[in-house]
């Protein structure tokens, strides 16, 4: 036993302190952090403020007065502002306090000041191809830009008799003009049309939009104990992240195993080990210290996940017992295929020769991504049962359920523990086997039928 | 007492090839064995069943009184024939990762890995990269590995093979003070002058068989009474004056003067007296016993000029044997 905690101690040194090990560590949440800090800043400076001249040809001439009060700078700094509200009222609560709080000039700040243009009121009847040529006019250097030629048809707020439909309008512009341009005109159009249309028809503007105007219900989320807001958005991530978090920290140690076992057998420094250790010992000191490592890792990451969470306020929103339950499926899981990479590991003589062998194992661990969103959209499925029982991809499977909205059964998370303890033990047994024959066989790397009929002679 | 290492015929086959058939041997304690044969003949498959590495098809070990090396491992120490170190591994702390594993503290291993370094002209080493060590220095690293929890059985496979003649000498002074400290020690060599030099007996493998199992001393007798080189001084000697010397059977010429062969029964010493009589002497002596030739007599049965034993000469003179 004192053997094999020597070997885990080595095992566990010699990954952690090495300069790649630290920089894989922080490359991950340095990447978060660039996107979540940086990213803003670096779009609102690109957002220098658009200015220039819209010329407007209205067959109707009824639309270009509302047009222009819908142009002005504090219109669309208006426009703006709402539509950024609408779009928090799907946000968690907490994300939607903060919102709240900040002023105008930050949602200004994020998006960019709001563009300038001067319209130009063309006649009725002016003509379309010698407008559209005024677009590609060359510009001095000092002078507005030609920004866009906006066409409304004549029919733009009457009804036809024959159609219920009514006109629309046509926006030509230059090559490269800034897509902020097209869609602060549509805006701005729809606002100008609707109430053009609605005067012309002598309706009250208030009340047709009293009329239409439905409330998003808030959803509520009702537990045994307790009403929480749903949020469907973090919800539908929560299987994934738990999943990614299983399979990546089973990856780190899982990788490391075998590119050791295999660099120790191409080193042959495996023969001087097995004069101090028995192969058992020394696979167990192996898995072990991966596991160790893995589990440092996993941890920093948990620690900066609900760090991120504490921060925005949300840490309700995760159930602690995940934490637990993914820490125990992790060590689950990982013995499973930790002995697996062990196996390969020592059945081949270099990383080339793993590939064949890897294959399965590798497809077992891509499994996850393939089955994360039926089972997290119907986690009580036959399918997701079934998955979360079938070795070795339950641990998985199990976790993305008890992720999701509708948490399994407790007996059906109990018995795929058992089940994944089970496979852990039967998976060990055979790459101790493995690991007694693989070690000192030089050569032809085996196939599977080889490998099982290693298990059988050790 | 029981012996130190018993094998009973030990028989190993990979596939048709039988690499050990039926090897019987027995190392007493504190003894100093050479094992010696041509590449290929066994030597080291044998090493690696009674280290427990590879297991006998038939036959059985016993190893410091134990059934299998396993119970005895921190009373071994094992250089193996194939060398590795973890290339990332700090030379001090692979040692110490070592000592540890064969039991030893890790304060205790501390304090003699800088001795044993320095003992082992590699001063200073201790903070290198084991990849920034030359091959012969890692070498040397790894004997350290093999000794440095004081075992009571040292198992040497190859020992000298990659050193230069300074290193070979620097070892073979190390392999010596470990059987002095009370150590049973087994090495394996293809370049029978090493065995020749150290070791106080001999075991000669050849083709997975046991040829030879005899102490250096009766080796000496057995082997040895009969040959004389003698260099007259006087080039121009004549040398039928040797033949007439009473005990020669045989003068033959060779590069600087005679090889005299004694008939049967001669007294050595009476012989080189009276030869030294006939035809003054620049210098006379008694052949050193050369394993070598040793083993190709019992392997070649009596034809010591077939091309057989000519192939096998070349193979135990090969490589490493320029430099020893």
């Amino acid at each position: 036993m004192k053997r094999v905690w020597l070997v885990a101690q080595r095992e566990f040194v010699a990954a952690v302190m090495n300069k790649g090990f630290v920089i894989g560590l922080l490359v991950m949440p340095a990447i978060i952090a660039v996107l979540v800090m940086v990213m803003p800043r670096l779009m609102s400076t690109q957002g220098s403020q658009i200015r220039g001249e819209i010329a407007v040809i209205d067959a109707t001439g009824q639309v270009f007065d509302g047009l222009r009060a819908g142009l002005t700078q504090e219109a669309i700094t208006r426009r703006r502002t709402e539509g950024a509200r609408r779009a928090l009222e799907n946000a968690p609560a907490p994300v939607r306090t903060v919102a709240d709080e900040s002023s105008d000039a930050a949602i200004e700040r994020a998006m960019g000041v709001a563009p300038s243009f001067t319209l130009l009121q063309r006649a009725a009847t002016a003509d379309v191809q010698s407008e559209k040529r005024w677009l590609t006019d060359t510009v001095p250097q000092d002078a507005p830009r030609h920004l866009a030629l906006v066409v409304i048809h004549p029919d733009a707020i009457t009804q036809d008799a024959a159609r219920t439909e009514y006109g629309g309008y046509d926006i030509y512009i230059p090559d490269n003009t800034d897509e902020r341009v097209e869609t602060t005109i549509y805006d701005a159009m729809r606002e100008a049309l609707v109430s053009a249309r609605v005067r012309a028809h002598n309706m009250d503007r208030a009340q047709v939009e009293a009329v239409m105007r439905v409330r998003r219900a808030t959803s509520v989320t009702v537990t045994a104990g307790a009403e929480r807001r749903t949020n469907v958005g973090f919800n539908r991530f929560l299987p994934f992240i738990f999943a990614g978090l299983l399979v990546f920290g089973i990856m780190i140690g899982g990788q490391t195993l075998l590119t050791q076992v295999i660099e120790e057998k191409s080193s042959r420094v495996i023969e001087v080990l097995l004069s101090a250790v028995s192969p058992l010992e020394l696979m167990a000191g192996k898995i072990l210290g991966q596991m160790a490592v893995s589990m440092l890792v996993l941890a920093l990451y948990i620690a900066m996940g609900l760090l991120l969470l504490t921060s925005f306020a949300m840490l309700g929103l995760v159930d602690p017992m995940l934490i637990v339950y993914l820490i125990v499926f992790f060590l689950v899981g990982y013995l499973v295929f930790a002995s697996a990479f062990a196996v390969v590991g020592a059945a081949v003589n270099e990383m080339r020769e793993a590939q064949s062998l890897m294959t399965p194992v590798m497809l077992a661990l891509m499994a996850p991504w393939f089955f994360a969103t039926p089972i997290g959209r119907d986690p009580d499925s036959a399918f997701s049962v079934a998955m979360s029982l079938l070795p070795p991809v339950n641990t998985f499977a199990m976790m993305i359920r008890l992720a999701s909205t509708t948490p399994p059964p407790f007996w059906q998370v109990g018995l795929s523990l058992v089940i994944g303890v089970a496979s852990a033990v039967a998976a060990m047994w055979f790459a101790a086997k493995i690991f007694k024959v693989g070690l000192l066989m030089h050569g032809k790397p085996p196939n599977i039928g080889t490998l099982i009929r290693w298990a059988r002679q050790a | 007492m029981e012996p130190a290492l018993v094998l009973r015929d030990v028989r190993k086959s990979f596939g048709a090839n039988r690499a050990v058939d039926g090897i019987n041997l027995a190392v007493p304690r504190g003894a100093l064995y050479g094992v010696i044969g041509p590449n290929g003949a066994g030597k080291t498959t044998c090493i690696r069943m009674i280290m427990s590495i590879l297991f006998p098809d038939s036959g059985e070990l016993s190893v410091l009184g134990r059934r299998s090396a396993l119970e005895a491992k921190d009373r071994i120490g094992y250089l193996p024939e194939e060398r590795g170190v973890y290339r990332k591994m700090k030379v001090g702390a692979f040692l110490i990762y070592m000592a540890q594993l064969k039991g030893v503290s890790r304060d205790e291993a501390a304090g003699r890995v800088p001795r044993m370094l320095d003992s082992m002209n590699l001063p200073g080493t201790e903070g290198k990269l084991c990849e920034d060590l030359s091959k012969g220095m890692l070498q040397r690293v790894q004997f350290i590995a093999a000794v440095i929890h004081q075992p009571d059985l040292v198992i040497l496979d190859e020992p000298f093979s990659g050193q230069d003649p300074v290193s070979v000498r620097l070892l073979r002074e190390h392999i010596v003070a470990e059987h002095r400290r009370g150590a049973t020690v087994l090495l394996s060599t293809h370049v029978m002058a090493n065995a020749e030099e150290m070791c106080q007996h001999v075991v000669m493998i050849h083709q997975g068989r046991k040829v030879l199992d005899e102490p250096i001393a009766g080796l000496r007798r057995q082997f040895d009474r009969r040959t004389i080189h003698f260099e007259p001084l006087d080039s121009g000697a004549d040398p039928s004056r040797l033949r007439s010397v009473s005990g020669v059977e045989r003068v033959e010429a060779t590069g600087e003067g005679y090889t005299v062969t004694l008939a049967e029964g001669t007294d050595a010493a009476g012989a080189v007296a009276r030869l030294a009589a006939a035809v003054p002497p620049a210098r006379v002596e008694l052949a050193r016993l050369r394993l070598e030739d040793v083993f190709i007599r019992i392997v070649s049965e009596g034809a010591p000029g077939s091309d057989a034993a000519r192939a096998l000469r070349a193979g135990l003179q090969e490589s490493e044997g320029a430099f020893a």
